[in-house]
């Protein structure tokens, strides 16, 4: 894998409220100190909190795969499934 | 002729609505879920214990059900127990978002003017703020939802209904569904049944108001949903039993969604054959939901939920093999590790058991995680983007949720389904090659890939200095579609144990009260980060 600058806090900001602006959600709604009425976290925690998803959470699923290793049988594999106990079922065992 | 000639889908539907309606009687409005059931409940009767009549809101529902078909209890005498204790001690456990005495006493008295054939005839319920109850407030303990009132209820409801069940009232809950129950704002609201002066003891959540209500005698049994825990949780927390579903066996239509492909209705009772009543009520095909047609039929559960007695002995109904993973031993708190030795003991010990080792399935941790759990992030966003758009303080302190849900991209929540496939392809076959039930540690791993968990009381922890003497818990869960495995191997337990009866000692009532109450220090709310972090 090419060696890739993991993005800065400023570059993980900048994308975050792009892309939250770019489907008209604002985040300059937040407050920017603690809202005892509303419970609403300030907007630096909510960047915080956005920022450990892009880190955590889409960097640990992005490099998974199923197996096998080789990615061109992982392709062969496991199907998305929205709900794989219900088509289990409907399909009669076996999914993979 | 080709396959897809001569059956619109228009006609298709039409023909489902059709079955349904004629099972009831009844036609089927636009948007309004049917009320039928695959088959007419058998009905079982449960003897209450000596003394337990003077305080009806002690009963199980089986108990209360039977006295009733017996001419011995009227519905109308026991929803005023019920809102009698609602009355003197909801200011103190806060379970209840909405109490609809009047319209609850009106039910009763028109079914104790029919005959009892159904399980439900007359039982007081609690019902989670987020099925829709037709012209009543259903808020999902949110700022969005504050004057919503639903055109039909929510198709769980209806069949709780039809059975004879009797609305109470609309229960606390988490904001949307996601922690323990707080206003929309975070600040604590329904404290755990057995600890009132305590509220940092956790409740259990999301269904936190239900099952503070069943413990506390304020209804009999209740309703809640569960998406990372929020039926087992508060059960285990509240010496209760509840039993969240298969995918599919109970309809979400006209139930807020929190996150499409993981919520599941089921009921928060007292025992075994109480969930038993209420699901085969809650459960079957409706043509509004499609993730429950096309799968195997509901099993007799009250019958799963009897006992068999052999010998004078207790026995499993079946031959059943329960699987035990290496963490479920491996709890730090000493109390809790010696509850889960006893009752797997317990279990051993009954003739038709076989407690078996089984192992976690590869790559268990990575999967369940934090991460792996997220993928659940965009389905609760989706619904709700045009609210994001509006206001985003109109999600209180549950809003980074929604937020972190417009961050996935696409592809990663297809991983996140594969996933899915590769777990519920490994639990299948690693463990339940080896078992027919298996102890859960948790309950998220079989909420991801939509499989049955009942939770139950096995023992209680000894009062300390700092906290009053609490219900210790655990979890079993079951193959697809096997909740009366599940229910066999939890009513035979629950024959020879008797943590299921014990029940939490009230104090005065605090409009009695000599002197003010004094809570302890706690934190008063859950910050908005707190939420984000340990929310279903």
């Amino acid at each position: 894998m090419a060696d890739v600058a993991a993005p800065t806090d400023d570059e993980l900001d900048a994308l975050i409220e792009a892309r939250l602006r770019l489907v008209g959600v604002d985040l300059a709604q937040l407050p920017t100190t603690e809202d005892p009425t509303t419970g609403s976290p300030t907007r630096e925690e909510a960047l915080t909190y956005l920022r450990s998803v892009l880190r955590n959470t889409a960097v640990t699923l992005s490099g998974w795969s199923p197996p096998p290793d080789d990615p061109a049988l992982a392709q062969q594999v496991a199907p998305p499934a929205l709900y794989p106990s219900s088509t289990d079922a409907w399909t009669g065992r076996g999914l993979a | 002729m080709s396959i897809d000639d001569g059956l619109s889908r228009r006609l298709f539907l039409a023909r489902l609505s059709a079955l349904a309606a004629g099972a009831t009687g009844s036609a089927l409005l636009p948007g309004v879920a049917s009320a039928a059931t695959t088959a007419p409940p058998t009905l079982v009767d449960v003897d209450a214990p000596d003394g337990a009549t003077t305080d009806p809101t002690s009963l199980t529902v089986a108990e209360a059900a039977t006295l009733i078909r017996r001419g011995k209890l009227t519905s109308e005498e026991l929803v005023r127990a019920c809102l009698e204790r609602i009355e003197g001690y909801d200011s103190l456990f806060q379970a209840f978002n909405l109490v609809l005495a009047d319209a609850a006493l009106a039910r009763a008295r028109q079914l104790d003017g029919s005959s009892p054939r159904t399980a439900l005839h007359g039982i007081p319920l609690a019902i989670k703020d987020n099925y829709f109850s037709r012209g009543v407030r259903t808020t999902a303990n949110s700022f969005i939802f504050a004057d919503f009132e639903p055109p039909y209820d929510a198709t769980a409801l209806s069949r709780l209904e039809a059975a004879g069940g009797v609305m109470i009232g609309k229960t606390q809950m988490g904001p949307l569904a996601t922690t323990r129950a707080t206003t929309p704002a975070g600040v604590i609201t329904t404290v755990n049944a057995w600890a009132p002066d305590h509220p940092n003891i956790n409740p259990g959540g999301s269904s936190t108001g239900s099952a503070t209500a069943t413990a506390t005698g304020m209804a009999l049994s209740s309703v809640g949903t569960q998406t990372g825990g929020s039926i087992t949780a508060p059960s285990n927390a509240q010496g209760l039993t509840g039993l969240k579903p298969t995918m599919g066996r109970v309809s979400l239509h006209g139930i807020i969604p929190l996150t499409f492909t993981r919520d599941h209705p089921g009921p928060i009772a007292r025992d075994a054959m109480d969930c038993a009543i209420m699901l085969t009520a809650m459960a079957g095909p409706d043509p509004a939901d499609f993730r429950t047609l096309g799968l195997p039929q509901l099993p007799d559960l009250t019958r799963a939920a009897t006992p068999v007695r052999q010998g004078g002995q207790t026995v499993l109904r079946r031959r059943t093999r329960i699987g035990v993973t290496p963490d479920f031993l491996a709890s730090s708190n000493p109390e809790t590790a010696a509850a889960r030795r006893s009752y797997l003991d317990a279990l051993a010990g009954l003739r038709h058991a076989t407690v078996v080792e089984v192992p976690l399935p590869a790559e268990w941790d990575l999967l369940t995680g934090t991460a792996f759990n997220n993928v659940r992030l965009p389905e609760r966003t989706e619904p709700f983007r045009e609210y994001l758009r509006q206001d985003l303080q109109l999600f209180g302190v549950s809003v980074l949720n929604w937020l972190g849900g417009l961050l996935l991209s696409g592809d990663e929540y297809l991983t996140g389904q594969r996933a899915k496939v590769v777990m519920f392809e490994r639990v299948m076959d690693e463990v339940f090659d080896a078992c027919d039930v298996v102890v859960q540690a948790q309950p998220v791993p079989f909420d991801i890939i939509g499989l049955p968990e009942i939770g139950f009381p096995i023992g209680l922890r000894a009062a300390t200095s700092d906290t009053p003497v609490l219900p210790i818990g655990t979890i079993l869960g079951g193959q697809p579609y096997a909740e009366d495995r599940l229910l066999e191997v939890v009513a035979a337990y629950q024959d020879v144990t008797d943590w299921h009866r014990r029940r939490p000692e009230l104090p005065p009532a605090p409009a009695a009260s000599a002197a003010p109450r004094a809570p302890s220090l706690a934190p008063a709310r859950l910050s908005a980060l707190e939420a984000a972090r340990i929310g279903q």
